[in-house]
């Protein structure tokens, strides 16, 4: 055989990445357009031109006998119904130039600009069409294995070519479906992004970066995914796990999840949108606001340390701690019994100990409190208003594009540091309530992984495989990293750290870990059992004189009964972390009883996938001493 | 470029090399898109241009026309638009079958297919169960080609193979008749007689029509414009000059009241018809002609201010209920308004102001539609029942399904053609509803974008400039005047369609002139471009007549001829 043809053949061979040569295809019909239109434009050029030149010739006027004198000719010639021929000639140009305008606007801006219309794009078939017609490229997660897809094409027994999730609710918030906001699928895929080719970039060969059909590798780890899945089972909460050395996320799920083949139906679509209670469609690590509780006190620590005041030790006395006169009392969870004296703040943090951290904060004041949050990610405004907002923040994330920014885009986790803020806000910002309530899963995952990377650097997440790593900021200089892991160390090893009992198994397993764990009371309305709605009273304002002046439909809040959420936060190995994880279970008490052993559990499926290989636990050594 | 007929010619043998590119185009795309185009439809289309060649013909040799050719080549250009994008929206199954899911899924199944044989190694096809067979590029040839079902009998029998040429016939009977001098003079004679006569047939269509339209979706009024503009403008012809004559500013009664009753016929039937795009043309081109003939400053500002209040009436009686209660005062002033409007104007406004959001099911007008749907849908009417939140979400769904699918997936149509279009057949306007007549400027802003948009308004400038012109040099008051009512019809209904369809006005249902093949609109179009035609005729000829300095103006057009 041929040896030049034997090369060709291996130049033929499937390559990874396919060449969308259907684009080739519709160069002809696309080219063939733009000739249509121009020499459209270009008769309209000769109309116009034909236009002119007879424009040129003598007017009507000129059938105006001869004889009379010039100026009648004159005065008969521009009639007055003339004029105002003109002028509505000139109009109607105006008119139709205006009109043009509109399409202008629909053609170039609407798309970028018209939140409703972006809102509603779920409506336009053309969508659909193009998301059905054109196959969209697989999903893959971290280990790239075509064989293990996250999303991928099926045909089934009638011949049908379906859209599969394997994982399906794993990954549902994540991939998000046709309906509502975009997720993975419609940004990575979508026409949102822009890529919709028209018929001159098609003609000029433009469409060759179309994403939109090439397949996608993420750094999530299905068998990661999977066991997240597995422990939230049965609970509302979420988990987030991230490398804190790249910003890889390794899993974020949100429980409750929604089924992707089902919200295809629109009636489902529905009815999961208007449950207010479980908020199915929502991804609580993204979008849902929580009190931190106890786990906020990482963050007043790492402000702590970059304002210097490490060292400063408070009293925590049986009498509590007033912030100011008149201000309520701060004890500790275990009430006035539970007193630490005047300790540190590694054991503070240990204890994690109430009276410690609001001090801490107090002393720390608005300003470094302001700086050390917004190094973090974490948004600082002046009013509370401001702050309960909910801006979502795409630029936390490290992502291809911006539709995948946006997709992923959580809610901006916030604290209120402006001038109002009294002493006593102060002292529960400090450890994680009052202003400083509006703290989102990821957001917390990202306070441990900035102090889990070996140089204090908060890397921005990332969910695509093939990117390189992008640092957020640099938080603190790599020794307070490494002073501030062993602190968190102490949570989970130390003599008196709260989560040392969860996290026995793990550390026999020979892996050093830090942590925090959290507890926040959350005052949520009471549910009609029912039909799930929230309890609604109605309300009548009256003046003195009783004449009505508002009525409104009131959220009965069920302030006797707050729900207690569970926190905690983790790195795993506390040497070279190379996990930082944050995980939050509504309503299931104390972070060190609901929250930390999922953690736990987590950290020991990561072990078994080999996640720790490359670290060396500084534990067995110590073993051989004792 | 001269205003010869072989200039003009050349232009028409340009315009059919153009739609043979644009057939071929349609042709590929629809191979490409899993759908047929037909060759008999593609050839019935073209053989279109012989009657048309004829026409030139015709008028240059036997009738020795020597007016503005612009006029007849701006608006077959248009024609010859139309007639593309019909084309490639009846070929597509999905637009006019009658189970479009099932063409909808036969096309997407081929064109996944095709991606997946082409893109997809062996290993991804195995996965989907499919042979694992190395990707390869198919060639256009590969595709399996499937027959197309129109045949010859269809073509014959079409509407669309019939309506060209009897508008081209009308196009030649009202040239014949209008460069008549002593039908003229007859039409300006008995103008109000033919307006009640017109009236007759009307109350017929107003009894037979149900919702704006009759015989499926025609409208046969459509042709009654041209006796009433004509009656318009005879008698505004026979008064102008009363009429200028004013006391303060207000003309005498016996002059305006013959007028107002000639301008308020057409309203009544239309009205009837609940015909309110028509209704609007009528009030633009009447306006136009008033203030073309009398020209009074103080009327002026009384026209232009009557039709602020009017506009304005309307829209605060449509506004949507939340925008109301922003402005004190306005809720009060807006219930006897809408109390008192129509339903379907209610409806059309509410598109247009507030498309995107749809009204509360308590709205009345809304109410029997939204209620139709619970009632087809029992799941739907439990998820309603459950909650106010779930009714407000079935609602928007609902909205979207039925009033607001056609304006809205036209304009997201719009938004996907961009600047350049996704090229002809590779758009989606097959899925707005009527997209070949009242909607067509939707599918061609989808599949030739911002471009093609410009071309046709361009286009439609360039008629109403040449048409404007065509007014601007009659020497008589008659001709001028229905000259330019002529033209501020096909240039208003230009606008009120292409501003319905963009959003800038509401939504009325009446067709783009010579590019919408809808029926009687397209029939009506040609008798007015035959009649502006035989008007420029007479203005060359009074030209030619002056220019002749041994011809005394008193000479007949007889003697002309044989000058000549």
């Amino acid at each position: 055989m041929n040896p030049v043809l034997t090369a060709l053949l291996l130049f033929q061979s499937p390559s990874p990445s396919p060449t969308p040569v259907v684009d080739a295809l519709e160069r002809m019909p696309a080219l063939f357009t733009i000739i249509y239109v121009a020499g459209f434009g270009f008769i309209i050029l000769l109309l116009f031109l034909s236009l002119l030149r007879s424009r040129k010739r003598p007017p009507a006027t000129a059938a105006i006998p001869a004889d009379l004198p010039k100026e009648v000719r004159k005065r008969l010639g521009s009639a007055s119904t003339n004029r105002g021929l003109r002028a509505l000639r000139w109009l109607f140009i105006l008119l139709a130039f205006g009109l043009f305008g509109f399409h202008i606007y629909w053609a170039r801006y609407a798309a970028e600009d018209n939140e409703t219309f972006q809102q509603l794009s779920y409506k336009d078939l053309r969508m659909r069409r193009l998301s059905e017609s054109t196959l969209r490229g697989w999903i893959l997660d971290r280990s790239g294995r075509l064989d293990q897809p996250l999303a991928y094409y099926k045909r089934d027994s009638t011949g049908e070519i379906q859209r599969e999730y394997p994982m399906d609710k794993a990954m549902a918030h994540l991939f998000g479906s046709d309906r509502g906001d975009p997720g993975l699928e419609r940004a990575l895929f979508g026409t949102q992004s822009g890529a919709l080719p028209e018929a001159w970039d098609v003609v000029r060969r433009r469409t060759q970066e179309f994403k939109g059909n090439q397949d996608v590798r993420l750094t999530i780890d299905r068998n990661l995914q999977q066991a997240a899945v597995d422990q939230l089972k049965g609970k509302h909460g979420a988990v987030v796990v991230l490398n804190p050395q790249t910003g890889e996320v390794l899993a974020l799920y949100s429980e409750p999840s929604y089924s992707l083949s089902e919200v295809s139906d629109e009636a489902t679509w529905i009815r999961l949108e208007s449950n207010e209670r479980d908020k199915p469609l929502v991804s609580r690590a993204l979008g849902a606001y929580y009190i931190p509780g106890s786990t906020f006190k990482t963050v007043t620590m790492t402000a702590a340390f970059l304002a210097g005041e490490q060292d400063t030790e408070f009293t925590c006395s049986g009498g509590g701690y007033y912030a100011a006169p008149g201000a309520n009392v701060i004890y500790d969870d275990g009430g006035a019994g539970e007193v630490h004296g005047r300790i540190g703040i590694d054991q503070a943090y240990e204890v994690s100990c109430n009276q410690y951290f609001a001090q801490m904060g107090v002393k720390l004041g608005p300003e470094r409190l302001k700086r050390a949050a917004q190094l973090l990610g974490i948004g600082t405004y002046d009013t509370p208003v401001e702050a309960l907002r909910g801006r979502k923040q795409p630029e936390i994330w490290n992502g291809s594009t911006d539709a995948v920014k946006r997709a992923l885009a959580p809610r901006e986790a916030t604290i209120v540091t402006g001038k109002q803020v009294t002493r006593y806000d102060l002292a529960l910002m400090g450890y994680g309530q009052g202003y400083a309530g509006q703290m989102t899963p990821l957001q917390m995952s990202l306070a441990a992984a900035a102090i889990g990377n070996t140089e204090g650097k908060l890397m921005k997440p990332k969910i695509e495989y093939k990117l390189p790593p992008q640092v957020f900021n640099q938080v603190m200089p790599a020794a307070t990293a490494e002073k501030l892991r062993s602190i968190m160390g102490l949570v989970t090893g130390g003599p008196s750290g709260t989560a040392r009992g969860v996290f026995a198994p793990v550390k026999a397993a020979g892996i050093n870990t830090g942590g925090k764990t959290g507890t926040a009371q959350k005052v949520v309305p009471v549910y009609d059992p029912k039909t799930g709605e929230p309890k609604r009273q109605h309300k009548v304002e009256r003046d003195n004189r009783g004449n009505i002046i508002r009525e409104y439909d009131e959220v009965v809040m069920d302030e006797e009964h707050p729900r207690i959420d569970g926190w905690f936060l983790c790195i795993a190995p506390l040497e070279k972390p190379q996990l930082a994880i944050a995980v939050i279970v509504e309503g299931g008490g104390y972070g060190s009883r609901s929250a930390a052993p999922i953690a736990a559990a987590l950290v020991l499926k990561a072990r078994d996938l080999g996640y720790f290989s490359g670290v060396k636990p500084a534990t067995p050594a110590k073993k051989t001493v004792k | 470029m001269k205003n010869r007929a072989s200039s003009h010619l050349l232009i028409i043998f340009i315009i059919i090399g153009l739609e043979i590119v644009g057939y071929l185009g349609v042709h590929r795309a629809a191979a490409l898109r899993g759908y047929e185009t037909s060759v008999i439809g593609g050839v019935r289309d073209l053989l279109m241009f012989i009657p048309l060649i004829i026409l030139v013909l015709w008028l240059s040799r036997s009738k020795h026309f020597i007016g503005n050719w612009v006029l007849f080549t701006t608006a077959i250009l248009l024609f010859s638009f139309g007639m593309l994008v019909q084309y490639r929206l009846y070929s597509d199954p999905e637009y006019n079958a009658r189970n479009k899911a099932a063409a909808r899924e036969e096309k997407m199944q081929a064109l996944r297919t095709r991606y997946i044989m082409e893109n997809y190694d062996p290993v991804k096809k195995q996965m989907m169960g499919l042979p694992p067979t190395p990707a390869q590029p198919i060639q256009v040839s590969q595709i399996p080609q499937k027959p197309s079902n129109y045949s010859l009998w269809n073509a014959l029998t079409s509407s669309y193979t019939w309506i060209p040429i009897f508008s081209f016939l009308a196009l030649a009977i009202a040239y014949s008749l209008c460069s008549r001098d002593g039908f003229l003079l007859w039409l300006q004679r008995n103008s109000f007689i033919i307006v009640l006569f017109t009236l007759v047939p009307l109350a017929g269509a107003v009894v037979t029509s149900s919702a704006g339209k009759a015989l499926g979706n025609m409208t046969p009024w459509e042709p009654s414009k041209i006796p009433f503009l004509i009656g318009f403008a005879g008698i505004l012809t026979a008064r102008y000059k009363d009429l200028a004559e004013t006391y303060w500013g207000i003309p005498r009664a016996k002059d305006i009241i013959p007028l107002l009753v000639m301008a308020a016929m057409p309203f009544v039937p239309f009205f009837a018809l609940k015909d309110f795009g028509q209704m609007l043309i009528f009030s633009g081109a009447y306006t136009t002609l008033y203030l073309v003939a009398v020209r009074r400053w103080p009327q002026l500002l009384l026209f232009v201010g009557s039709i602020v209040v009017v506009i304005s009436i309307l829209v605060v009686g449509a506004l949507p209920r939340d925008i109301q209660e922003k402005v004190p005062l306005l809720p009060t002033l807006a219930r006897p308004i809408s109390a008192a409007l129509p339903s379907r104007i209610q409806q059309r406004f509410h598109l247009w102001l507030d498309g995107f959001d749809p009204p509360s099911p308590e709205v009345s007008w809304w109410k029997k539609d939204y209620e139709e749907a619970l009632q087809s849908d029992p799941r739907l009417k439990e998820l309603a029942e459950q909650s106010p939140a779930m009714q407000k979400a079935v609602n928007i769904d609902i909205w979207f399904d039925k009033l607001a699918f056609q304006p809205a997936q036209a304009v997201f149509g719009i938004a996907a053609g961009r600047t350049s279009g996704r090229g002809f057949g590779l758009g989606f306007p097959e899925v707005i509803p009527i997209a070949d007549s009242d909607y067509v400027y939707a599918a061609i802003a989808e599949e030739t974008g911002l471009l093609g948009g410009a071309m046709v308004i361009l286009a439609v400038i360039i008629f109403v400039i040449a048409g404007v012109r065509t007014s601007l040099e009659s020497r008589d008051m008659f001709t001028k005047l229905c000259a330019a009512g002529l033209t501020a019809f096909v240039g208003f209904q230009a606008l009120v369609n292409i501003g319905g369809i963009l959003r800038a006005l509401p939504m009325t249902g009446i067709t783009l002139p010579f590019v919408s093949h809808g029926g009687f609109s397209l029939i009506t179009s040609f008798a007015m471009l035959g009649m502006l035609l035989a008007f420029s005729n007479r203005n060359a000829r009074d030209r030619v007549i002056a220019e002749i300095p041994a011809v005394k103006s008193s000479s007949s057009p007889l003697k002309l001829e044989a000058v000549q």
